[in-house]
């Protein structure tokens, strides 16, 4: 891909059809991730009925566990309280479900503007008021690449930068490096 | 907290509220600033940090540079700080835009 660039109101850039297919489905399953398999159920608009606010806090499994087992979801939604897992539990239950349903309109945001490309014949454009669904969308797919490929410090990323050829890992590394190319150019454009 | 100032006679309160000695614990306790921390972590872009500084806290430029700055070199660095529940909403931000960040007493 080229740099994103200004132009009238947008960031731009041309994408190929290859790396339109790629972040498609890099944001597809990341929605699939944080929306445990059921992004629709995210998509409502939180209600003001409190019976159906409590139906819906009902619905949430009282089995699952307080913090989640996948790393990826581990380091998008962590405990915000350092010395307290129960103080860290309730804002947990009381802020989880909005922040899914920001990830996921954000998604949804980057997944039509990629639509609209049509496969990369057309330019990709991102209108001012989504650059921010844009950097956050593109934060998390870092987030859940690096985590996959193991990178947990300064040390591990490095170590990857000096992936050889034949290194199972290459093409993801090269992936995450795209990414992040991506989204310093987005911000350089702005 | 500032103490009251005593004079002759008995303490001073103030108009329509109670006295300090009258005041329950956990007001006390809840007077106490809380804090945003901001931890360094290896996936995110220094100029995506600082992006998120000014976006959301309208710090100048300078000053989200040299919080960005004090993340990578030392670890971590106080964003924020305020009452608990301006502390969540501000830890629950800096989750929304990717960024490892917890509150704690700012006594900690």
């Amino acid at each position: 891909m080229r740099k994103f660039r200004r132009k009238s109101g947008a960031v731009v850039t041309h994408l190929s059809s290859y790396e339109v297919e790629l972040l498609v489905s890099l944001v597809s399953q990341l929605v699939e991730m944080i929306s445990d398999g059921e992004p629709e159920s995210y998509l409502q608009p939180e209600s003001s009925d409190p019976f159906e606010l409590w139906a819906q806090d009902l619905a949430s499994d009282p089995d699952q566990p307080e913090t989640h087992d996948d790393p990826v979801l581990q380091r998008l939604f962590p405990d915000a309280y350092p010395h307290d897992a129960r103080a860290s539990s309730d804002f947990r239950r009381f802020t989880e479900r909005e922040l899914k349903t920001t990830k996921i309109a954000d998604a949804r945001l980057v997944l039509d503007r990629l639509a609209a490309t049509e496969r990369g014949a057309r330019e990709l454009r991102v209108p001012a008021e989504e650059i921010q669904a844009w950097l956050r969308t593109l934060t998390s797919v870092r987030i859940a690449v690096a985590t996959r490929l193991g990178i947990t410090d300064a040390e591990s990323a490095e170590e990857l930068s000096q992936l050889p050829d034949d290194d199972p890992r290459a093409f993801m590394a090269s992936v995450y490096d795209w990414l992040g190319f991506a989204q310093e150019t987005m911000i350089s454009a702005l | 907290m500032a103490g009251m100032p005593e004079t002759e006679g008995g303490q001073v309160t103030p108009a329509g509220s109670t006295a300090i000695a009258e005041r329950p614990l956990e007001e006390s306790v809840a007077q106490t600033p809380w804090v945003t921390i901001v931890w360094d972590d290896p996936v995110n872009l220094m100029s995506y940090v600082t992006h998120v500084f000014v976006t959301y806290f309208n710090y100048a430029k300078s000053k989200a540079h040299k919080l960005m700055m004090q993340v990578h070199t030392e670890g971590r660095a106080v964003v924020s700080s305020g009452t608990r529940e301006e502390m969540e909403r501000d830890v629950a931000a800096m989750h929304e835009f990717g960024l490892w960040a917890t509150l704690d007493k700012s006594d900690q």
